[in-house]
């Protein structure tokens, strides 16, 4: 199945897909893979490792592309063998695990197993991130400078 | 320059650094993780100096040196570069980070409006003493809003260029591969923006504020206010290997412009950004940048002068080696000061051997 195939059925495309699994609680996101490995088939690790990632920034004053530093990341690669899919995982931080668990979910969503539980799977990732983030959103608003000019 | 080799101490080395650890004790999961948990804006300010951006090792490299900023640092940076580097991110731009601290000194009412976020500013500074007495300090919680705050804000900057109040360079879009990196290139003068930024975000916090507040009272060209200030996560947008572009999750960020009144009718600005949220290091550290262009040579606000004196690396290695053995340089001087105090004393003694001798004016009077 190709990726376009893929987006149209599950979560809205690719790249947020991803995201879902970088952004959310590491623990689910394994158990969630360890479930999933009985469909899988024989797995080939292509990659799993730490790195380093720089992140550039933009000046805001000029307009200068810098190097703020690097971040560690955890970065897996894997291929199912029996269903002819490679998956990829890199999330900030050491956790091997959880880049390896994010690259199996792409691997099995490419290669069309279980769509409708990654499907449900990830949906529900992106709404507990989106509360996580609203959460400290309304603690951030609650912040805001209502100024009275005298 | 002369050096010998020595031997001898083998021992009291090995002690040495077995007595500076034996005081902290022992190093467990269970400490790094409370150094973490409690220490967010020391870990912060460890992460951007080290230029390397991961909490857990940060703890640990606190833990190991005892809370040693430099010590910390060194030892983050060492590790660093055992790690290969495996791609560079998207550019992070302002208006794209998730916000939750942006406030204006400058103007009142700014686009997307101040927001205060986390910050101690306006606090009491009251030591909770009564923790030591068993009482807990428990802070209160916070009565979030019924609605969310906008996830980004406005740039500030951006408005203000739109209205012709600071200058709107042209910008020039650089590959990814060709941003310049101090990490595998020499800082040379004038130095290049990327790098002058580049060096200020792992800039040692201490010397970049003991500079810019220098550049404050009067030592440089401009007063700074603060024209916006930032803290943030930002998103590290990496590529698929089948090409799409996805978030590997967010660190923290933080960033500041200042601002004074330019010659040529517009607002002038300066900039700093860095690792993790530490207000002071980019307030001083874009309050340097402001006041670096035409800044005299040997000023501390001219940036090889900044730039050279705020690597907390090479600052404190430079400081430290002055502890190692300098006999043979010592002795030379120790040398030289006693053939120039001998030849004194020939000089003193030719010189009375010469000339009729004479009473002392002044008798010293002997205490009883």
């Amino acid at each position: 199945m190709t990726d376009a195939a893929h987006a149209a059925t599950t979560v809205a495309n690719h790249g947020d897909f991803l995201t879902a699994l970088s952004h959310a609680d590491a623990e689910s996101v394994k158990r969630f893979a360890e479930g999933l490995l009985p469909q899988l088939g024989a797995i080939e690790v292509l990659r799993s490792r730490t790195g380093l990632v720089m992140l550039p920034f933009r000046d805001t004053v000029k307009g200068t592309d810098f190097h703020l530093g690097e971040v560690l990341v955890a970065e897996a690669e894997v291929r199912l063998t029996d269903h002819d899919a490679t998956g990829y995982g890199m999330v900030t931080g050491r956790d091997l695990e959880w880049a390896m668990a994010m690259a199996l979910i792409d691997a099995a969503a490419t290669a069309d197993l279980a769509p409708a539980a990654i499907d449900a799977f990830v949906t529900g990732l992106e709404a507990a991130n989106a509360d996580r983030d609203r959460a400290r959103l309304c603690a951030v608003e609650a912040t805001r400078v209502d100024m009275e000019t005298f | 320059m002369a050096y010998v080799a020595t031997r001898g101490g083998e021992k009291a080395i090995d002690q040495s650094e077995r007595l500076y650890r034996a005081d902290m004790g022992t190093i467990d999961a269970g400490r790094i993780a409370e150094i973490r948990r409690a220490l967010p804006w020391l870990i912060d300010r460890v992460m951007g100096e080290a230029s390397l951006y991961e909490a857990d090792l940060a703890a640990l490299a606190l833990a190991q040196s005892g809370g040693d900023l430099y010590e910390a640092v060194l030892l983050l940076r060492a590790w660093r570069t055992t790690q290969p580097r495996l791609t560079i991110a998207e550019p992070v731009t302002q208006d794209k980070l998730f916000t939750h601290r942006r406030i204006s000194a400058a103007f009142k009412d700014i686009p997307g409006g101040q927001i205060l976020g986390p910050t101690l500013d306006y606090s009491h500074r009251l030591l909770a003493t009564g923790v030591l007495e068993g009482r807990p300090f428990v802070p209160a919680a916070v009565e979030p809003a019924t609605t969310p705050a906008p996830a980004e804000q406005p740039s500030l900057a951006a408005w203000q260029k739109a209205q012709g109040l600071v200058a709107d360079p042209a910008r020039e879009d650089v590959a990814l591969d060709d941003i310049p990196d101090l990490t595998r290139e020499p800082l040379l003068f004038p130095a290049k923006r990327a790098h002058t930024l580049q060096s200020l975000a792992r800039a040692d916090t201490g010397g970049v504020l003991a500079l810019g507040y220098s550049a404050m009272r009067g030592y440089g060209n401009a007063h700074p206010t603060v024209n916006e200030l930032r803290l943030a996560e930002a998103e590290v947008v990496v590529r698929h290997p089948r090409g799409t572009m996805f978030s590997a999750g967010r660190v923290k960020v933080s960033q500041a412009e200042v601002t004074s009144k330019g010659r040529s009718g517009q607002l002038d600005l300066g900039f700093c950004a860095t690792f993790g949220w530490n207000e002071i290091k980019v307030i001083a550290g874009a309050t340097l940048d402001l006041n670096a262009p035409d800044a005299p040579q040997n000023s501390p606000v001219n940036e090889e002068f900044f730039l050279y004196h705020t690597e907390p690396v090479e600052a404190s290695g430079f400081c430290i080696h002055f502890k190692l053995p300098h006999y043979v340089t010592f002795q030379s001087a120790l040398d030289a000061l006693r053939d120039a105090k001998a030849k004194a004393a020939a000089s003193d003694a030719a010189s009375t051997a010469s000339a009729p001798a004479r009473q002392p004016a002044v008798t010293e009077e002997v205490p009883a």
